[in-house]
């Protein structure tokens, strides 16, 4: 059975210039372990998707299911790693940020910082755990936020474009990390990106979004690659090569 | 602390003393050449006035008075007007009832409500505590009330996702969240409070530093007043600078401008 059924979702804003379509039908099933990277234009509604499987907001039409219950409203076992880096709390350090969590299910001091520090370890910044967000560089707290999301242990872990305001270098670095993060959790990630190179990098399968307003599902591309993925290998190549005709026709549409 | 930030400190306090000394200095000067007049006494005088002042005990005793006033005003308005301005910012019903009554009293300043604090609570204590408790509410209400819709959308989303319940998020985010603009609000209604201290002491009161200015005045001590003046000036800084530090306690560490 799959993890995530999104069947025929469609989502309408009412805003005070009238009724604006962001999704139209989108249909998408994700299986346990997979990691799926949702790519489209800016404006196609991707966020919107990640969004209601979050649950913070509802769909107009069609349903999300989780474990084939129905989807309502946000909840732990849907972890979600936001774009910017408002969501860290600044008056917590690093470590208290990552056990916030924890620390809402009423587990002990000492076995939420234990706890928190093992996950500090695993996203590269052991030893830093009593800083404070505001001393730290947007590589580090988009670590943080990663480290806060896994340490709740949730069944899907959802991203919205986390890497999008990061410089190159630290992009690179990051996506490196979470390949590996991936391959030793085992957790199941929807992936939301703009970029070409990211999602072929990371994926299991790419899944390609008409542009908006009223984005659908265009194509699943699988990307059946070894981890970790050599980016001028010929198999990637071609993966980003057929990834890339999708988008492009969509830009130029 | 770094040795970076113990040099920054040093800075600041040797900023603040040149500053006052300048002061000083642009005082003597204006008060010795330009207007040589006794209406306008030198920081000399008004210095020896200030000792003499305080060997009697009345300068103290004057402070106290004032500053006890704002105290009690200031717990009570701040009290009253934290939860208030939590209430108005967190539920849109509270927000549409009791905004007309923000926006209606935040234009009578407490200056104008000395007359009706007199006539209902007489020239004892509690008309300026209550004056000083007026003054400082609706501010304080206000910068509640904004500091919570300041509060970031992702910040309450990402509780939610880590399985908060509404009150968790409230009490683990949106207050931590909002302490910062409450307690700058906090530090604007202090302000306001040594305004209207002197104010209802000038009208109604048996001591403190409006009483001390009022009485200088029917009696032409000039350098009385120059010592209230200075004293509430420096009064005010103090308390303002404690605040300040309050505020980077708390928020400074992830607040670079405060």
């Amino acid at each position: 059975m799959s993890l995530v059924v999104l069947d025929k979702v469609g989502k309408t804003f009412r805003g005070r210039t009238g009724a604006w379509e962001a999704v139209r039908g989108f249909s998408l099933d994700l299986a346990e372990g997979e990691f799926v990277c949702l790519l489209g234009t800016s404006g196609c509604g991707k966020t919107t998707v990640l969004n209601m499987v979050a649950g913070f907001e509802a769909p107009s039409a069609g349903r999300i299911l989780l474990d084939g219950a129905p989807v309502r409203g946000p909840g732990a076992e849907r972890g979600v790693v936001f774009q910017g880096h408002d969501s860290l709390y600044d008056w917590l350090s690093a470590l208290d940020n990552i056990a916030f969590g924890l620390r809402l299910r009423g587990l002990g001091r000492r076995q939420r910082r234990e706890r928190a520090a093992h996950f500090l370890g695993m996203v590269g910044l052991g030893g830093q755990g009593a800083k404070h967000p505001a001393e730290l560089s947007g590589g580090m707290k988009q670590r943080i936020q990663i480290a806060r999301a896994l340490a709740a242990d949730p069944r899907i872990l959802l991203m919205d474009e986390p890497f999008g305001a990061l410089d190159a270098m630290t992009r690179a670095a990051l996506q490196a990390e979470l390949t590996r993060i991936w391959a030793d959790t085992q957790k199941t990630v929807l992936f939301i990106t703009h970029d070409i190179e990211e999602a072929v990098a990371l994926s299991t399968r790419v899944a390609v979004m008409t542009r908006g307003p009223g984005g659908t599902l265009k194509a699943v591309v699988p990307v059946d690659l070894p981890f970790p993925r050599d980016r001028t290998s010929d198999g990637f190549m071609a993966a980003f090569r057929q990834v890339h005709a999708l988008i492009h026709a969509e830009i130029l549409a | 602390m770094s040795g970076g930030r113990i040099r920054d400190r040093a800075f600041t306090v040797l900023g603040y003393l040149g500053g006052f000394a300048l002061l000083f200095l642009v005082w003597h000067v204006a008060a010795t050449w330009l207007a040589r007049s006794a209406l306008f006494p030198p920081p000399g005088p008004v210095l020896e006035r200030a000792v003499v002042l305080v060997e009697d005990g009345l300068l103290q005793e004057a402070v106290l008075a004032s500053l006890r006033r704002i105290g009690q005003g200031f717990l009570i308005g701040s009290a009253v007007g934290i939860p208030v301005g939590l209430a108005i910012g967190s539920f849109g019903p509270v927000r549409a009832v009791l905004e007309p009554w923000t926006e209606f009293f935040r234009f009578i300043p407490a200056v104008a409500m000395i007359t009706v604090s007199v006539i209902w609570f007489g020239i004892g204590e509690e008309s300026k505590v209550f004056l000083i408790a007026y003054t400082t509410v609706f501010v304080v209400i206000i910068a509640t009330a904004a500091g919570v819709g300041a509060v970031a959308r992702d910040k309450i989303r990402a509780a939610q996702c880590l399985g908060a319940s509404r009150l968790q998020v409230f009490a683990l985010v949106v207050l931590p969240a909002t302490l910062p603009l409450m307690l700058t609000g906090m530090r604007l209604a202090m302000a306001n409070a040594f305004v209207t201290i002197v104010a209802a002491e000038l009208v109604a009161s048996n001591d403190g530093l409006g009483k001390m200015l009022w009485d200088a005045r029917l009696f032409m001590q000039v350098e009385d007043i120059f010592v209230a003046l200075v004293t509430l000036g420096l009064l005010g800084f103090s308390v303002d600078r404690a605040f300040r530090l309050a505020i980077q306690a708390f928020a400074g560490r992830y607040n670079p401008t405060m």
